[in-house]
């Protein structure tokens, strides 16, 4: 269903401008989507050649960011959109800034790639992996929510997010402990724990955009809030 | 040029539903209004608060007008027009057999959409209203001129040319110079019909500017076809459509999270 409903207006450009600008951000997350996978793909295979090719790649989410930024701005210049036209653009603007801080956690994630590790630290990659799996269906289903404007699965990937933080915790106790019994791993050790540091930090971010879904669909800023709160926004009569 | 005191565009949201007397410079109650056989307004109820910008926005003929000119009884001149219901101006009913609608007109003026000074000069223009009160004096009138037309931000622009004809002036220092017209017989409502259809862009924002200068002193009522002016000058928005009052909220949240779809097609520009 149509809830953006950009479709309807009475001038047709600004439903084209609409529209486009929405799209730009659908390929826009798909990219972003693809580098994180291609990145957890690069250290489960140890593909250094794909890791560089993640860290290539960066410059087209940069690139389609200002790109997005400028249309936004055109619209809001032209055609001073209200109500949900205007939660639209200030939840892609948003969304958009959210996605490119993901894109340089992919870039960050894919040197740890780059790097080789012994058998004992395989061990980690498994944790690092599993925590990157999470995280990237969260990516995946925050961007779902977004095209569709869910606001029930983008409540779900805000809950979700607790899920990673555990994982984060228990990833960043376990490289602790190494690093206590084997200072001299420590260097590489410090790696998986920055990339580990970005999956959580990407996890976070899905939080946001879904806090951005919450807010175009309801129009209640529900960053910061209690967790009852943002419940009782989610569950409430839709506006 | 105009002095330009910050002011904070919107105040504070207010709840109209539950405005305290203190609170409301006006109360409309079930009003209805019939031309001829046609119904024009439909049980329209609302409270107006005090020194505060209120917008009626809405298609043309969804009856913003008609219910603007029912404020001030403007209605009356119509002959085909009856109404029904109360609005409310200091616990009395403007529609009352004893209420005369001169009188009530003073305390609620208003300022059409196309400049309309009267042939005169400046200074006639703005004393005229105290001249029918049977005001001659010169001191006193001086004195009205002038703070009637520094609050319309026109004084220093004409201050040394008030003999001149009023017809000097350009567009939107005519509508100005009807403003402190409006102003100089001390109004406790101010209803502005349209005020800057007529004027270009620079003329529309020192109305604007004006208008959020004035609420400090007087209540305004402002009917506007450009929604982002209501927007930027309102306090608190009507949206009406079709003779019925739909939705009436604070102009923040009407134009950013309106509740009713009606609204919301209409001020996103969709079809209804």
């Amino acid at each position: 269903m149509d809830k953006m409903n950009v479709s309807k207006h009475i001038s047709g450009k600004f439903n084209d401008e609409l529209e486009s600008v929405r799209n730009k951000v659908l390929s826009m997350g798909g990219l972003v989507e693809k580098q994180l996978r291609d990145a957890l793909i690069a250290i489960e295979t140890s593909d250094q050649e794909l890791a560089e090719h993640v860290l290539r790649s960066d410059h087209k989410i940069n690139a389609m960011e200002v790109q997005i930024d400028e249309a936004c701005v055109q619209i809001i210049a032209k055609r001073q959109p209200a109500a949900s036209d205007l939660r639209l653009v200030i939840a892609i603007l948003k969304t958009i800034a959210d996605l490119e801080r993901i894109g340089d956690e992919g870039e960050r994630i894919a040197k740890v790639a780059l790097e080789s590790f012994n058998n004992d630290q395989q061990e980690f990659l498994v944790s690092l992996e599993n925590l990157g799996q999470q995280v990237l269906s969260m990516l995946h289903r925050v961007l779902d929510a977004f095209a569709r404007m869910d606001l029930d699965a983008a409540y779900e990937v805000h809950q979700q997010d607790a899920q990673a933080d555990r994982q984060y915790e228990a990833l960043t106790r376990q490289l602790m402990t190494y690093m206590m019994e084997d200072p001299r791993g420590i260097p590489k050790v410090m790696n998986v724990l920055w990339s580990a540091r970005s999956l959580e930090r990407i996890g976070d971010r899905c939080q946001n955009i879904a806090e951005y879904i919450i807010f175009f669909v309801k129009g209640k800023d529900v960053r910061h809030v209690s967790p009852e709160s943002m419940e009782q926004t989610v569950r409430g009569r839709t506006s | 040029m105009i002095s330009v005191t910050p002011t904070s565009s919107t105040a504070e949201a207010l709840d109209l539903e539950n405005l305290t007397s203190e609170q409301t410079a006006m109360e409309i109650r079930d009003l209805n209004l019939h031309y001829g056989d046609v119904q024009a307004l439909f049980d329209v109820s609302m409270k107006i608060p005090k020194n505060r910008v209120t917008a009626f926005i809405g298609p043309s003929g969804c009856g913003k007008s008609t219910l603007l000119r029912c404020i001030n009884r403007m209605n009356d001149l119509v002959e085909i027009c009856r109404t029904s219901g109360e609005i409310i101006l200091h616990d009395k009913n403007i529609y009352d057999k004893d209420v005369d609608a001169a009188a009530l007109r003073r305390k609620v003026g208003m300022v059409f959409q196309r400049p309309n000074p009267f042939p005169k000069s400046i200074y006639e223009n703005v004393v005229y209203g105290m001249r029918l009160q049977g005001v001659n004096d010169r001191r006193v009138l001086d004195e009205v001129v002038e703070r009637s037309l520094k609050g319309a931000a026109l004084w220093e622009e004409v201050k040394d040319r008030l003999g001149d004809t009023a017809f000097s002036l350009s567009g939107g220092q005519q509508q100005r110079l009807v403003i402190a017209r409006a102003i100089a017989v001390e109004p406790e409502v101010l209803l502005l019909d349209e005020p800057t259809s007529a004027l270009d862009p620079i003329s529309t924002l020192t109305i604007e500017e004006l208008i959020t200068e004035l609420k400090s002193k007087y209540t305004v009522v402002i009917v506007t076809h450009n929604m982002q002016q209501a927007a930027r000058v309102s306090d608190q928005t009507a949206f009406m459509y079709m003779g019925k009052l739909i939705e009436y909220a604070d102009t923040n949240t009407l134009f950013t999270t309106p509740e009713k779809k009606q609204t919301e097609d209409y001020i996103t520009g969709r079809y209804g």
